[in-house]
């Protein structure tokens, strides 16, 4: 690639329109992601409707500056008033918020604010790195490794997005069978519509996705009549001035803390269905680990905000290198943000990068560019958050619904379209109460197409089944969908049941087969690290007479007794 | 063995798989193309019947440790269809429970087919100052409140969604001049 798709993104994402577009994705997303109950997915899915008249680049970066704003916007109401705006902040609250009680909350907002800025570069840098690499190795996929990611991808969501795995896998399956309803991509056949002619065009991706998620998540938010009726926020809290300086200097002297939250971050918005929610605990976490004072945590320390805010910037980076690189989104925004590609004829794949070169750099310089923005916005969406968190509930709540209905008209100026999000409104609100997790529905009605087309492809180009496990990617992605399927038991039952034992040896000798498998130099080496690595384990089980390790709790309370 | 919430779920999980796998029996076949239409949606009504067939099991297994230990709660949630032991049980908690989420519906509904009619600028003022009034407090001071967010925010939206994005919204029979 030239340098002319690079200049020519430079000047799309620079020109002054989207500029504008810009600030009021950031001020939205930073605004959405400081209210409780709002999450940054329903502030990325509300957000589509506006795009689909704009370009390509203009959509996708104003929703970059709404996820990059929404990330950035739980600190804001953690910090100030103790509770979370977004699960991707829950563990800034655990320094941020005794920081600010210790009488410091413009170095505490500072914190914040510069470790997210400098988390989300890092994760930039990693993405641009990383993003056309990991797509040379897709164009290594045939169809059937590609299936074979649809069901790793769907696995892992559904083991990682609930407690019951079961309702999980069940959650994936219903949105892989709502994408099989109405006119068949591959032969143009009917299918499930019951008679009913309308249903014959099937339901669209994105009023699904909207019914499902942000119509369910409104009528939750206002389920307690009393609850609805109260401020967003009963607090105190006003404006303050943010230290921009003393913040730079701590997060300066947090630099390894920093780099590693930020590669936590990256690798977590990597792996499907694992976003920022996950991240900025196993950083805070790691953190603690590490620090020389980890007594401080929990108490104010600039390190417990360092960590789960850079990990939750970076995350995004993660979740933009999947979907460019592979076509496969990880989690919820990415779904969103795949959707607003295909409403500009875009398909997401291995050959995204090479073939839409200027929009994938207009991406790149965006998710760069959004972030300066953040910093820039806080200080003066600090005031607009404090006007909004002391609005009721309801209110937003009666608003947002019929906007949710005007937006999903405007898709395709379909009044059916409505119907669909209203139907698929009850479904998630119904499923939900029910504990159904929703991620791995929409990720099932999103990937079902993919996975379908490319099980027709697979079984077009050679009949041959035992393929799906002779090719070493799909047998990959298959070993990891079935290891990440078991791997809620094995977390349940570490301390308990000898099997656990064995969990991670098998796992690393199975994950080698494919890797020696696939030919080279380097990943027959890893698959060799594997091996070694997996004997090492067995060996030190075996020295230690297949002992079961004991939990940390229970070490402390045998050493107390 | 009592029947619990997730065991009623369960068993509709299945019902819903009969029926599909019934009506993918009406999918018309295809001379062409290198994969019938009916095989993907039955691989994962397969899948989905032998999760369901766990998920039942897993639930009857529940309620019969529930039978052991907490039979009262697990009658409760059958019941109640909500989560045992939490405020008043039968219908009429239910109802008060869901009575937020049920009157968004049922205005929602109510919208919807009127929207032929009233349009989606006057239908939608309508149906958002409905939503405030039937959520928010009694009181006939916020009627005017609510009157103005109404108006001003729907006026809003649509003004953009019209003029700014240039989508034709419904203009309801009561204003089509063509």
């Amino acid at each position: 690639m030239g340098f002319e798709p690079l200049i020519g993104a430079f000047g799309e994402v620079f020109s002054p329109y989207n500029l504008g577009l810009m600030f009021l994705g950031v001020t939205a997303g930073l605004i959405a992601g400081s209210i409780p109950g709002f999450t940054i997915a329903m502030a990325v899915v509300l957000t589509l409707p506006f795009t689909f008249g704009l370009s390509a680049v203009e959509g996708l970066s104003t929703m970059i500056g709404v996820f990059v704003g929404g990330l950035s916007g739980g600190l804001m109401a953690g910090m100030l008033t103790g509770i979370p705006g977004t699960p991707s902040s829950v563990a800034t609250v655990f320094d941020g918020f005794p920081l600010v009680r210790r009488g410091k909350p413009g170095l505490a907002l500072g914190l914040g604010v510069w470790s997210s800025f400098f988390g989300g570069i890092i994760s930039a840098v990693v993405l641009v790195m990383l993003a056309p690499q990991l797509a040379r190795i897709g164009l290594e996929f045939g169809p059937w490794d590609f299936f074979a990611l649809v069901v790793f991808a769907l696995t892992i969501t559904a083991s990682l997005s609930g407690e019951n795995l079961t309702k999980g896998i069940i959650a994936g399956l219903l949105g892989l069978l709502i994408a099989t309803i109405g006119e068949d991509e591959v032969n143009g056949v009917a299918r499930f519509d019951f008679g009913f002619e309308p249903i014959e065009q099937g339901f669209g991706f994105l009023p699904v996705l909207v019914g499902l998620f942000a119509f369910s998540q409104l009528l939750s938010d206002v389920q307690d009549r009393e609850q609805a009726r109260r401020p967003l926020m009963e607090s105190s809290a006003r404006a303050v001035r943010v230290e921009h300086l003393a913040a730079i200097k701590i997060v300066a002297k947090n630099v390894v803390n920093l780099f590693r939250s930020a590669f936590i971050g990256v690798f977590t918005g990597i792996l499907p269905a694992a976003g920022g929610s996950i991240s900025n605990i196993l950083a805070y976490d790691q953190a603690k680990k590490a620090s020389k004072n980890p007594e401080a945590f929990g108490k104010g320390s600039p390190e417990g905000i360092v960590a789960p805010e850079a990990s939750n910037n970076a995350t995004a980076g993660g979740a933009l290198i999947t979907m460019m690189a592979l076509g496969i989104p990880g989690d919820v925004v990415t779904a969103v943000m795949l959707g607003a590609l295909l409403i500009h004829n875009v398909q997401p794949s291995p050959t995204f990068i090479s073939d839409n070169a200027q929009l994938a750099y207009g991406i790149f310089v965006a998710f760069f560019l959004a972030h300066f923005i953040m910093v820039f916005m806080q200080a003066f969406c600090l005031r607009a958050f404090l006007m909004i968190v002391r609005m009721p509930m309801y209110f937003l709540a009666s608003v947002i619904l019929l906007y949710t209905a005007i937006g999903v008209f405007a898709l395709s100026n379909l009044t059916y379209d409505i119907w669909v999000l209203f139907i698929f409104g009850i479904v998630g609100y119904v499923l939900k109460s029910l504990g159904f997790p929703l991620a791995p529905i929409i990720l099932g009605v999103v990937l079902g197409h993919i996975a379908e087309l490319n099980l027709s492809r697979a079984v077009g180009t050679n009949d041959d089944l035992t393929l799906f496990i002779t090719r070493p990617w799909s047998l990959f992605f298959l070993i990891v969908a079935l290891f990440s399927a078991a791997f809620p038991w094995y977390q349940r039952n570490i301390g308990k049941m000898r099997w656990t034992l064995f969990y991670i040896p098998v796992a690393s000798l199975a994950l080698s087969v494919p890797l020696i498998m696939m030919g080279g130099v380097v990943r027959p080496g890893i698959g060799l690290l594997l091996i070694a690595y997996a004997l090492y384990k067995l060996y030190r089980h075996h020295k230690a007479g297949w002992a079961l390790p004991q939990k940390a709790g229970d070490k402390s309370a045998a050493e107390t007794a | 063995m009592s029947l619990n919430r997730d065991v009623v779920v369960a068993l509709l999980l299945l019902l819903l798989c009969g029926v599909f796998f019934w009506e993918s029996g009406n999918i018309q076949l295809t001379d062409y193309g290198q994969l019938d239409s009916t095989v993907w949606p039955r691989i994962i009504l397969g899948a989905l019947l032998i999760a369901s067939l766990v998920y039942l099991w897993q639930a009857l297994r529940g309620a019969a440790s529930e039978d052991a230990g907490a039979a009262p709660q697990a009658a409760a949630g059958a019941a109640g269809g909500g989560s045992a032991g939490t405020g008043p049980g039968g219908l009429a908690g239910w109802i008060s429970r869901y009575r937020n989420a049920l009157l968004c519906y049922a205005l929602f509904l109510t919208f919807l087919l009127t929207l032929p009619i009233l349009g989606m600028l006057l239908g939608g003022i309508l149906f958002v100052f409905a939503a405030l009034t039937a959520l928010g407090r009694p009181s006939l001071k916020l009627v005017p409140l609510h009157a103005a967010i109404a108006v001003g925010t729907v006026g809003a939206m649509w003004a953009v969604f019209t003029f700014g994005l240039r989508v034709f919204l419904p203009e309801g029979v009561l204003f089509s001049f063509q």
